[in-house]
Order: structure tokens, then sequence, then C-alpha cells
């Protein structure tokens, strides 16, 4: 453990090191979440609400999605491509560590950073533009958005890192991964909520596992989820983490079979 | 003349052998490509669910909207098939292939910038085009003028694009540890799927005096509405031709700065 | 005039100061400190058409960013130097298709496609008409051996294949100068030697003039008779190998083999390198090598004697640690 604390930590000054990058990664999110918060706001423009959003629950929804993308959407998926196609995998495995959780250690390191910068970011930014925002009146509401904020990272973390070990065959490239974060954006919410698609969609989007990493969470912070359901939630997150790290491990050991075998 | 057509040779010659390289991993080409796809499909019927609720937006109604998600989509794709070379920017630096685009007789800014053409990029731009057609279908008669006048504006924001991408050389040849700027491009140009308009007042002048986003990508499909008087139309050309100046000078000062990295 | 000259060369370079621990890394986000660090300093040198030199020093001595002046990738700090009479930091075309650059480390091939495509490249680039593009590969292939690789995905080469192609790249055009940087490192002796003779038939057949920085002292020692040492960025020896070695090696080595087992105290003769069974190694001062000799061979019951000069290798490495300074400075 202490030894993965101590990844953390390094990581940690390292993001704070690459100043340029970092301010740069905020601004771009900045943008996303401008532009965001006026298209909602032009179309809410006479009208007392949308798909069942109040005004504020919408804008909400918006300087949610910056947090979330923040905290939830960020992954080592291409540090591990780019080991895997530059054949560096071999010399963490004969490190002392699972390569699985220095990278989770990397990932948090990072999340904590953003995460902080994006609390800020949403605070000014709804200062500035004088943003009604919707707080939930239930403890419970907080609580349970913690709660499932954490196990969604979790679980996006694992997928993307089950993605990027396509790299080991599809020719060391990041393809499937550059598919993968572009289909989930839209997929899990992180663009607009998910309310916004045919009926039809929406129910087969539910099936999989996508709208439980940002839309069901924001809709716990929003209280449009009942704290019963909350529970319900948390236990499909916890089922697909499950599998998920189960799928995982097998590609990742498969992968790194054929890897070995090749000598890369 | 004669420098001309060395340098389409050139080109030419990296852009076979950048598909070359992109067949090496057929498998991973897929991925990026539907990746593309299913960006623009997924935006496309976001704003025509919306559309479904309500009847305008700022004022457009869903053909005005299609028409500034596409401009901004013809406009972005441009950048990416032509000036794909920026993505690999950082790396040319980082690793050093940089040193040797400056000791041989070729412009290294025009290897950057051209080093790979997006074939990738070139097939996403068929829906676009497609899509686009579409829209123009349900325009009222606009007349030759019009469109002229988009296609103009329409290159013109590709140029400024252009300047852009040489800026970002310059940061990454300058200070080699950017990996980033290039993608606060990308986020930026985000804010050019919708008109401008929409924006309040002092993100609308930043998106027209600062970071050209407006000009590149709202200006055009203005212009084919009818809604641009000639004095914005002047502004455009002038802002692209200073932007591209400003571009030359940063990148020829940024190359005097560079210090090769150090293996 | 000289075909490379090189005039109280400068560079320093900024860096940002990184200092340890988690609140440093915190202030320094908001305040960055820069360190200047002189890797070139005061540097001046001239080399003739058709030369062959070797330019040696420590690592961080300032070579490769010497080369890298030269080549134009850099621009110095202050100082001027020329190549075939133009500044190359101008990076002037006519200069650049006139030199090249090897680093020994770095590819300019493409990895995913095969090396001709890299060829064909630099075809354009140089603005090489096809006859004497064929002619020029033709030669590169025969010499280095190349037939079987050019139509391989580089990243599918051996390291030795790779690097005798990206010799290949660089030579295509014919350069009159030649910068090579490590052009031998991690390759094995057998190919070493492939690349060594491909230099100096390169020298010999088309005047090239080659300034070439290497650890491997075998690289130096076969094909230049001229080296340029510096240290700390400044000049520190300017001449011909014998000279240097001359200069700094005040021991010869003498090796003997005794009838019997070997005496346990040799510190009469000269220091002890190694001793053991009945054979021992000792270095002695230069000018006592014969009277040492004589009394080695009078003292003891001797079977075999030789006398040798001490590794190139050796002395150069002495130099740079500093235990051969006093003769130079």
């Amino acid at each position: 453990m202490r030894k993965y604390l101590a990844a953390y930590q390094l990581a940690l000054q390292n993001v704070l090191q690459r100043r340029s990058s970092l301010i740069m990664d905020r601004v771009g999110g900045v943008a996303v979440l401008a532009s965001l918060y006026y298209f909602w706001l032009a179309l809410m423009n006479g009208h007392k609400g949308f798909f069942g959003y109040s005004k504020a629950q919408m804008i909400s929804y918006v300087l949610a999605i910056n947090v979330l993308r923040s905290f939830v959407m960020t992954g080592r998926g291409w540090e591990l491509v780019g080991d895997i196609s530059g054949g560096r995998i071999s010399s963490y495995l004969v490190r002392p560590m699972s390569y699985g959780g220095y990278s989770l250690s990397l990932d948090m390191a990072q999340k904590t950073v953003y995460l902080g910068s994006a609390v800020f970011e949403i605070g000014i930014f709804a200062a500035l533009v004088r943003a009604q925002f919707y707080l939930p009146r239930h403890f419970t509401a907080w609580l349970g958005f913690a709660a499932t904020v954490i196990l969604s990272s979790l679980l996006f973390f694992v997928m993307e890192f089950m993605v990027s070990a396509l790299a080991f065959w599809t020719s060391e490239s990041g393809g499937p991964l550059f598919c993968f974060e572009l289909f989930i954006q839209f997929a899990a919410g992180a663009f607009f909520p998910l309310d916004v698609l045919p009926k039809v969609i929406r129910h087969i989007l539910d099936l999989s596992p996508f709208p439980y990493l940002v839309f069901f969470p924001i809709n716990i912070y929003l209280e449009r989820v009942k704290p019963g359901e909350t529970l319900r939630v948390l236990a499909i997150q916890g089922a697909w983490l499950a599998v998920m790290l189960f799928l995982a491990s097998r590609l990742w050991r498969r992968g790194l079979r054929g890897y070995a075998a090749e000598g890369g | 003349m004669k420098t001309a057509s060395r340098y389409f040779r050139i080109w030419m010659r990296m852009a076979g052998m950048s598909l070359k390289a992109q067949m090496s991993h057929p498998l991973g080409s897929v991925g990026f490509l539907l990746g593309k796809l299913i960006r623009i499909l997924f935006f496309f019927a976001f704003v025509v669910a919306i559309f479904k609720n309500v009847k305008e937006l700022g004022g457009y109604d869903l053909a005005d909207m299609a028409l500034f998600f596409l401009t901004f989509n013809l406009v972005d794709l441009g950048a990416q098939i032509l000036f794909r070379g920026i993505y690999g920017a950082r790396r040319v630096v980082e690793e050093g292939d940089f040193d040797f685009y400056l000791v041989q007789p070729c412009s290294p800014l025009f290897r950057i910038m051209f080093a790979t053409l997006d074939f990738l990029d070139l097939a996403t731009a068929l829906p676009v085009l497609v899509l686009l057609g579409m829209v123009f279908e349900r325009l009222p008669a606009l007349g030759a003028a019009r469109y002229a006048l988009y296609a103009l504006l329409t290159l013109n924001g590709v140029a400024i694009a252009l300047a852009i991408h040489v800026l970002v050389a310059g940061l990454a040849v300058r200070t080699q540890e950017l990996e980033n700027s290039i993608w606060v491009y990308r986020d930026l140009m985000f804010m050019g799927k919708f008109p401008t308009d929409i924006y309040g007042p002092a993100a609308r002048w930043a998106l027209t005096f600062v970071v050209p986003v407006a000009v590149m990508c709202t200006f055009p499909a203005k212009a084919l509405l009818g809604l641009l008087s000639p004095g914005w139309i002047l502004y455009s050309f002038c802002f692209c031709l200073a932007l591209l100046a400003f571009a030359r000078r940063y990148w020829l000062n940024s190359v005097s700065q560079y210090t090769s990295s150090s293996s | 005039m000289p075909c490379i000259a090189v005039e109280s060369l400068t560079k320093i370079y900024q860096a940002p100061e990184k200092e340890p621990g988690f609140w440093n890394s915190v202030r320094s986000f908001f305040n960055r400190k820069i360190r200047h660090v002189r890797a070139v300093d005061g540097l001046s040198f001239s080399i003739e058409e058709g030369e062959l030199v070797g330019f040696l020093g420590a690592n961080g001595a300032g070579k490769t960013t010497t080369l890298k002046m030269l080549s134009g990738l850099l621009t110095p700090t202050s100082g001027a130097a020329t190549v075939l009479g133009r500044v190359p930091w101008r990076r002037e075309a006519e200069l650049q298709r006139r030199f090249s650059l090897v680093l020994g480390q770095r590819s300019q091939l493409w990895w995913e496609i095969p090396a001709q495509e890299t060829f064909r490249l630099n075809q354009a680039i140089y603005g090489i008409p096809e006859p004497e593009y064929k002619r020029s590969l033709g030669e590169l292939v025969e010499l280095l051996d190349l037939s079987e690789c050019l139509s391989v995905p580089v990243k599918k080469l051996s390291l030795g294949q790779r690097m005798r192609a990206e010799l290949a790249a660089a030579l295509l055009h014919r350069p009159a100068v030649l910068f090579l940087d490590e052009p031998t490192l991690g390759l094995d002796v057998i190919m070493q030697k492939k690349i060594r003779a491909f230099i100096r038939e390169y020298n010999a057949k088309h005047k090239a003039t080659i300034l070439l920085t290497s650890h491997n002292m075998d690289d130096v020692s076969e094909l230049c008779s001229r080296v340029v040492v510096i240290e700390r960025g400044r000049l520190l020896y300017d001449g011909s190998l014998q000279s240097l070695v001359a200069r700094h090696a005040r021991h010869k080595i003498i090796r003997v083999d005794f009838s019997g087992p070997a005496p346990a105290d040799l510190s009469a003769i000269g220091t002890v390198v190694s001793n053991g069974g009945s054979r021992a190694v000792l270095e002695v001062p230069r000018e006592k090598v014969s009277e040492r000799a004589a009394a080695l061979l009078r003292s003891w019951p001797v079977e075999d004697l030789t006398i040798e000069e001490v590794p190139i290798d050796d002395i150069v490495r002495g130099i740079f640690t500093g235990s051969g300074r006093g003769a130079a400075s």
C-alpha cells in the first residue's frame, strides 16, 4: 500500500510540475462548460423547464458535467497504449507493484488536482454569469452523489483500462480507445442529459454501464432519483464494476501472454 | 515555381507514406474512423432531438442550426485533414525528429504541419458534405454570390485554423513540455458547434476578437443566410491576414530559441 | 579557407530549477526559478576539407551541443562558426544540401514502413534527380550491405540494420560534410567494424569532411588521426591522436611470465596491476622502462617479457577523470 501512496505523491508533484499542460487542460474544460451553459440558457429562454428539468437543475447538470469530467472521465488509457506500443510494459512487470495499481495511483493524483480545479472553476464561472444552480435539500443526496461518483470513477478507470489493453491486438494503436472516449461522452451523458434521446435508445443505454458513469450520479445530486433508488443505482454500479474488473484482468493477462511470446 | 513543385512532390510523398503507415494497423484505424463518425452523428442527432421540442433557438430554426453545426465541421475537418501533422508535433520535438527536419533543405514548419494527410478524416468528410447538401436543399434560393461568399469565408476559416496551428507548433518547439495546447484549440472550437450569438456578450466578444471561433465557424453560415454586414466580412479577411503574419513571426522566433532535447 | 571554422562559440541553456518535495512543486507552480547552464564555453577550432576528426569529451562536455550548433539546430548564445563558408544556424538550403547529421540514438526513418520510403522522401526533399539517386542508392546498398533491409518495415529491422539504413538515408545526397554522433552506439563488435569500414571508405572516396563523436575508442583510434578534446565546453586538446597518447601515456605496461610462481612483492619495479600464478602485469614510468625490465630479468627467472603502450581507451578515460590532467593544462 505504501508504495502506491509514494507513487501517488510523486505523480501529484509531477502534475503540478507540468504547469502549462495543466492550465491548458483546464482552460479547454471551461470552454466546453461555457458553450454548453449558453446553449441551454438560450434553449431555456422563455421555457420553465425542459425534459422534466427545471432551469436551475439543467444549469447545475452542465456545471456538474465539468466536475465529473475531471473526476470520473480521466484515466491512464493513452499512457497504457503508449507503454504497450513503446515496449515499456515489460519494464513495469519486473517491479514489485501491479501495473493496474500503479496506474490507478497516478490517475488518482490527476483526479485530485483536477477535482480541486474543477470546483474552483465552476465557482468562478457561476459567480461570473450569476448562474442559478440547484443545491440538494437532503443530506442523503450529497451522500448518494459522493458514493456513486467514487464508484463510477473506478468503473470508468477499469473500462478504459480494458479498452486500452486492446492495443495488445490492434497493432499498437489507440484506435479503439479513441472511439471509446468519444462514444462514452455521449452515452454517459457527459454532453447532455440522456433524457433528450428517444425512449428506445434510452432504454438500451440503461442496460449498459454507461449512464451509471455521469447521468445517474448527477441525477442523484439533482434529487431526481429517490433515495431508495439511489441504493439500486449503487448496486448496479457495483455489479458492473465487478464484471468489468473480471473482464479487464482476463484481457490483461491474455494480452501479456501474447506480448511476452512476441518478445515485446 | 521550382520550389513549389518540389514541395508538392514532398507533400505527395508524405501523404503516400502516411497512407501506408495507416494501412499497417487497419484495426486501429477503424477505431479512429468509427469514433469520428460517432461524434458527428451523435451531435447531429442531439440537435435534431432538441428541435423536436422547440421551434427556434436564439432566433434560428433547425435548418439554420444544422448549417452552423455543419459549417463548423467543414472548417474543423479541413484543418484536421490538412494539418493533421500538428498532433504529432510534441512527439516530433520530444523524440528529436525535429532535429532532422531542421537540417534538411525543406521548411521544418511544412514538415510538421503536413507530416500526415488524414485519409480517415477524408472519409468523415463525406457524411458532412451529404448532410450539408440536405441543408442547402431546405434553405430558400439564395443566389450564387451568397454561396461563393460562403465558400470564401469557409476557406478563410481554414486559413485562420492554419495560423492557429502554426502558433501551436511554435509553442511545441519553444517549450517542449506543452502537449495540450492543440487540445485547448479543439475544446475552444467546440464553441463553434453553435452559432456564437447564443453566448453571453463577454464570450461573444472574445470569440470574435481574441479566439476567432466566431469568424471561423459562425460568420460563413451567417453570410450565407444574409445576416453578415460587409464590415464584418472585411474584418474576417483582415483578421486572417494579420493572424497569419503574426503566426509566421512567432514561428521563426520559436525556432531560433529551440533547445533540442538533451540526448 | 577551412571547411569548418569555429570561433569562441558559446551556448548557455536556461533550465527551470526543480526542487524535490510536494510544497516545493506547489511553490514552483506559481513562481518558477531559472538556472543557467554553460554547455559550450568559448570553443574555437577549425577543420580542413577531407579531414576525419574525432570529437571527444565526457558526457555533458558539450560535444552534442557543438554538433547541433554546427548543424544549425541551435543558435549559439555568442561566438561564430561557418561550415563550407556559411553560417549554419541561418539554415540556408545551399548549405543543407551539402551536409548531413547522424545521431546514433535517433532515427529519421519512418517506423511502420520500409526504409526505402524514407529514402524516396529524402530524394524529394534534397531534389536528387532520378539517375543520380539510383547511382547513389546502389552504391550505399552495396557498401552497407542493405539489399535485404530495403523493403522490410523499419520496426522489424535489427539495431545494426537500422543504423546502416540510417546512414544510407543521411548520405543519399552525397554530403561533403558529415557530423556523426555516436554512430556505433549499442552495436555488436562485427557491426561496429562494418560501420567503421564504411565511414573510412566514404571519407576516402568522396573527400568528405567528417566530425565524429564516440565513446567507443576503437572508432577513434581506427578512424581519426586528429582529435579535438573538450571538457565543460572548453577546448582541452587539439592535435594528433599519437601525441595526445604520448603526452598522457606517462607509463608503459610490462607483462612478465616467470618460470616459477610470481614473487609476492614487485613494488620496487612498478605499480602492480595484477599478479597471480606465474604472471604479473606492471605499470612502469615511461623513462624507466628499460632499467626496470633489466632489473626484473636480473632478479628473477623470467620466461617471457613484453612491453606495451597503455590502451588509448584508458588514456582518454584518464583525461576525462582528471588523472592525466597535469600534462594537458
